[in-house]
């Protein structure tokens, strides 16, 4: 089960994986995106690492809804309005929780990656972060459904995600910057796939 | 109205779309919204920003809609996600748009401006690419719309055909033009354009984007059809937008180019009016200058360009500030200064020159400081000293852009005292504290300066060009008189008291003459005399007429139209004159014809260039070859000299053949409008500025209603001294007593009935107006601020001293035994 401290240890573990890898994910949008997602990610989870410290907050849906308006806010590029309606449907199925189970998260995650698909109208295989976070999605389901408990389920997820993300590298991409090159998008691992990773993999070591 | 909301990944790119829109601008275009950017310079898009956005132009469109324009990505993401996050009841009212940015952005505020709604706008947007990809020839545009005919129900058009005057066709901003007119008609009376030199159309007025894809080039006729109730009117005003070039050329009589009148004061609000009295004595106040650029090794060209970008773009915003306050403190002419300023720290050239002194490694202060530089010596080289003193406004700008790059703060607060400056920045003037600034001295600058005329139009007073003064510390005592043309530096105490008396004297005359400025002037041995006032644009009348003046003794039509460079035509003329006999109603306005020549260019009446001008083709002698332009003028006269107290006054006669010959032609105009002879209230005269008229005048002005007297030019024919000649200043003098005893004479020959007016600047000085009524003058022309104080002299005198005083000063030994008369 994971608390309110939980979840906010998972947007700080977040935050810093993204910051340490902000280059990395910058040179892969640079291939075939316009190389801002790196420092876009880093400002905005940074700007959500910060609201622990700025703010108390009462529950746990209010800080993801925080945390949700806060990447909106300050990513600045397509992710923060996905990643913002990400976490905006995640606090949805949490309200007045004060300790999240698998179940209870398998409902908020679900809820976040149809609110991604929702906003940026992608579709498996266009070589966007929903091909990381569909098989993670459905590989946490699978997991919660057999009995494990969220930090196992998370594992899978995690695994899943990193598959995901690994596949996007042949594809061509469909739908942002990206698209524009078509077939000169294959053979590049997609920046979105990437970060949506990280942040699967942050809340596998956190969300215990 | 609906409301427009832009999103964009970029600020500055947001802003300069939001001000290409505003240029389509017929006037009240609709809120523009802005919604981009993460802070100034970070790219990116801000959901929540945007929602902020709409919330504004949602409130601003008072539920009319409000429609979203994008540029790429995420900031369709973002305004979705906006969307979602505004009270339901405002997202139903707000429509995001497909269109591309600009075209689109375009094409929605022309569309709102005309009082298309939501979904129209949304329509114009979508269709913003039509004209650049009909002109491309790409295939697959959707076909310009054409108002729908009323299926089988026949309908009556009506229909008019105009044609395409101006240089660029029928470009955006006069299409812009044609949309509105047709807006203001929709949707009763539909409006409809056909191109007939290329055969395209019918499309729908209401769209800019169809309409530009007539393609309408200069020479090519429209047709114009409508239908419904206001048919007639819409077509009337389309006919006459069509003949004014859809408004793309300059409006009448801009105030600017009222180069000689100081006006008085226009608020009542403390520290906004001057004192008036054209004097000032204080402390001296010393303006800060900007320093030179640093000198340093210049960052990369893209930092340093940068730099600049966001220095000029802070410039910007604080010229739209200014030019706010203007508009509420001095009127909408005063406030066009400073959107002039901003036209040319956005001009394109000098970005482009200091965008490659930049490329070339130089820093953005030392880059802009030479490209400005060379723009100013430009325009000092100019022939025309109008324009020459443009470089002031120049220099101007430059220093608001330098102070920004090198971190010096405005003078905002400035002492209390005279200022002394090198030139007078018009932000100063318009922003200084009439109550603590109590004058301004310049060094360098004349006295057609942007800042000296905001000044004066204050009240403030301004003496200009005092050259190299020697350099005064702030707080040394400075006093000085425009009227006399004298400055004192650190005056001794008796010096200050005769100052302190001279101002108090002043200015207890300026109230007394501006509490009774309305009332007739009678000696007080009982003879009447008129004070009128020189008119030099419809904006100087009102202003002449508010103080009192009773008429016009002369309109300077070449100055009221000195910013034209095509003539004005025949109703053109007819609006403006009207505009002016009505400024002054029920008194007569003389309206002298084209002056042309000499030092007073007109574009549209070219002149041969002559070794001596003045003693060229001038004035009436212009048109004897070809009287066609002094006769549109004759004919706008005879059109208002039907309906106003009009007279008309020819310039440059020097023989009866020329008399002859200028009454043929007004007669020839007369008839023109359908009149046997010129309307009878219409009065006739002549200046009488060549001294052979002032001896044969007695032949010469025989049946005439009026003559007047132009003092300036009669005394440089006369004392054969060119009056912008410093050189020969010692012998220009106007006061020399050679030339009273020309007015004289003048006066006593006119014949009998004939009126005799003076209208030169020898008016404007109160005293010398007095000597003018003693030499026979009954009538007197004068710059308008003077009216008050001319009348309220005379008013106090006695025509007997006056004649007194005429009879010495005409035995004088010379100007400045006159002078010394006139102050005893």
């Amino acid at each position: 089960m994971a608390d309110l401290t939980a979840f906010q240890s998972w947007i700080t573990t977040c935050a810093t994986a993204i910051a340490d890898r902000a280059d990395d994910l910058t040179e892969l949008d640079r291939a075939i995106g316009d190389a801002d997602h790196g420092s876009n990610m880093k400002r905005g989870m940074s700007a959500c690492a910060q609201l622990a410290e700025q703010e108390d907050f009462s529950s746990i849906d209010a800080y993801l809804k925080k945390v949700g308006m806060t990447l909106v806010s300050t990513v600045g590029g397509a992710s923060g309005p996905l990643y913002g309606t990400f976490f905006l449907r995640l606090a949805g199925p949490l309200a007045a929780s004060e300790q999240v189970g698998a179940h209870e998260f398998g409902q908020a995650l679900r809820a976040g990656v149809e609110g991604i698909v929702a906003r940026g109208k992608a579709e498996l295989g266009d070589k966007t972060m929903y091909d990381a976070l569909s098989p993670a999605l459905d590989a946490f389901e699978e997991a919660a459904g057999a009995g494990s408990d969220l930090a196992d389920a998370l594992q899978a997820a995690a695994r899943a995600a990193a598959e995901g993300r690994d596949a996007t590298e042949p594809m061509v991409a469909r739908k942002g910057r990206a698209s524009y090159l078509g077939e000169r998008s294959v053979g590049h691992q997609d920046p979105g796939a990437t970060s949506a990773t990280l942040l699967v993999e942050a809340a596998a070591q956190t969300l215990t | 109205m609906i409301s427009l909301v832009v999103v964009s990944h970029s600020r500055p790119l947001a802003r300069a779309a939001a001000a290409l829109a505003a240029e389509m601008g017929t006037g009240g275009g609709p809120r523009v919204e802005i919604a981009a950017g993460l802070d100034e310079e970070t790219t990116g898009t801000d959901g929540v920003a945007i929602a902020e956005a709409i919330g504004r132009a949602d409130e601003a469109s008072g539920g009319d809609g409000v429609l979203v324009l994008l540029d790429l990505g995420s900031a369709v993401l973002s305004a979705e996600m906006a969307l979602e996050m505004v009270d339901p009841e405002v997202a139903d009212r707000v429509r995001l748009s497909a269109a591309p940015l600009v075209e689109g952005l375009v094409a929605a505020t022309v569309a709102a401006g005309a009082g298309g709604d939501l979904e129209r706008c949304a329509e114009e947007a979508r269709r913003g690419t039509e004209a650049k990809r009909t002109h491309l020839g790409e295939p697959d545009g959707a076909q310009p719309s054409a108002p729908k005919d009323d299926g089988d129900q026949p309908c009556e058009w009506d229909c008019i055909e105009v044609s395409v005057t101006m240089e660029h066709g029928l470009h955006a901003r006069p299409a812009a033009r044609l949309v509105a007119a047709a807006g203001s008609v929709a949707p009763d009376t539909r409006v409809r354009v056909r191109n007939q030199t290329t055969g395209t159309g019918p499309v729908d007025a209401l769209s800019l984007s169809s309409v530009a894809t007539l393609a309408a080039r200069q020479g090519h006729v429209l047709r114009v059809e409508a239908t419904g109730d206001r048919a007639g009117a819409v077509l009337q005003e389309i006919e006459h937008l069509a003949r004014t070039a859809f408004g793309d050329e300059p409006g009448p009589a801009q105030p600017l180019a009222d180069v000689e009148v100081p006006a008085p004061a226009v608020s009542d609000q403390p520290g906004v009016a001057g004192s008036g009295l054209e004097a000032a004595m204080g402390p001296a106040v010393l303006d800060r200058t900007v320093p030179e650029p640093e000198e340093r090794e210049a960052d990369t060209p893209q930092v340093e360009q940068e730099r600049l970008d966001a220095a000029v773009h802070e410039a910007l915003a604080r010229l739209g500030e200014l030019a706010q306050h203007a508009r509420r403190h001095l009127g909408q002419g005063q406030a066009e200064v400073f959107d002039a300023h901003a036209t040319l720290v956005r001009d394109p050239e000098l970005a482009r020159d200091v965008g490659s002194r930049i490329q070339q490694g130089q820093t953005a202060a030392v880059a802009w400081q030479g490209a400005v530089g060379d723009v100013a010596e430009r325009f000092e080289r100019l022939p025309d000293p109008y324009l020459q003193q443009r470089a002031q406004d120049v220099r101007s700008v430059g220093d608001r852009v330098m102070r920004i790059l090198l971190g010096v703060a405005e003078p905002e607060s400035l002492g209390e005292g005279v200022l002394v400056v090198d030139e007078l920045d018009p932000a100063i003037a318009i922003s200084l504290d009439a109550a603590a600034v109590q004058g301004v001295v310049t060094r360098r600058g004349g006295a057609l300066g942007h800042g000296v005329l905001i000044a004066r139009a204050r009240g403030v007073p301004v003496l200009t060009g005092a050259g190299e003064l020697p350099d005064v510390a702030a707080g040394t005592m400075i006093a000085f008189d425009v009227r006399a043309g004298r400055l004192e530096i650190d005056p001794a105490p008796e010096v200050q008291a005769a100052f302190t008396e001279m101002l108090d004297r002043r200015r207890r005359e300026r109230e007394h003459a501006l509490a009774d400025t309305h009332l007739p002037v009678v000696t007080r041995d009982g003879a009447r005399i008129t004070v009128k006032a020189n008119v030099s644009s419809v904006a100087v009348a009102r202003l002449g007429a508010g103080l009192g003046a009773e008429g016009s003794g002369l309109v300077r039509t070449e100055a009221v139209f000195a910013q034209w460079h095509r003539a004005p035509t025949v109703d053109q003329q007819v609006e403006v004159y009207t505009a002016i006999a009505d400024a002054f109603a029920p008194h007569a306005v003389t309206i002298r014809t084209w002056d042309v020549g000499g030092d007073k260019p007109l574009d549209f009446i070219p002149i041969a260039e002559e070794a001596n001008p003045f003693l060229g083709v001038r004035g009436i002698r212009a048109f004897r070859d070809d009287p066609a332009l002094l006769l549109d003028q004759l004919e706008a006269l005879c059109r208002v000299g039907r309906t106003h107290r009009l007279n008309v006054l020819f310039p440059m006669v020097t023989s009866v053949d020329d008399v002859d010959w200028a009454r043929s032609r007004l007669q020839e105009a007369a008839r023109r409008v359908g009149l046997s002879a010129p309307p009878r209230q219409l009065g006739v005269g002549i200046m009488v500025e060549v001294p052979a008229v002032a001896v044969r005048l007695a032949r010469l002005a025989r049946g005439l209603d009026f003559i007047s007297i132009g003092s300036n030019d009669l005394s440089q024919y006369t004392l054969a001294a060119e009056r912008g000649n410093p050189q020969v200043a010692p012998w220009s003098d106007a006061l020399d007593p050679a030339i009273l005893q020309l007015i004289r004479t003048i006066c006593d020959r006119a014949p009998e009935g004939v009126v005799v007016s003076l209208c030169g600047e020898l008016t404007s000085d109160p005293d010398v107006a007095g000597l003018l009524v003693g030499l026979g003058v009954r009538e007197l022309s004068a710059s308008p601020s003077a009216v008050p104080t001319v009348k309220a002299r005379l008013r106090a005198a006695s025509l007997r001293d006056l004649q007194d005083l005429a009879a010495g000063a005409v035995a004088a030994r010379d100007a400045a035994a006159v002078r010394d008369l006139l102050l005893t």
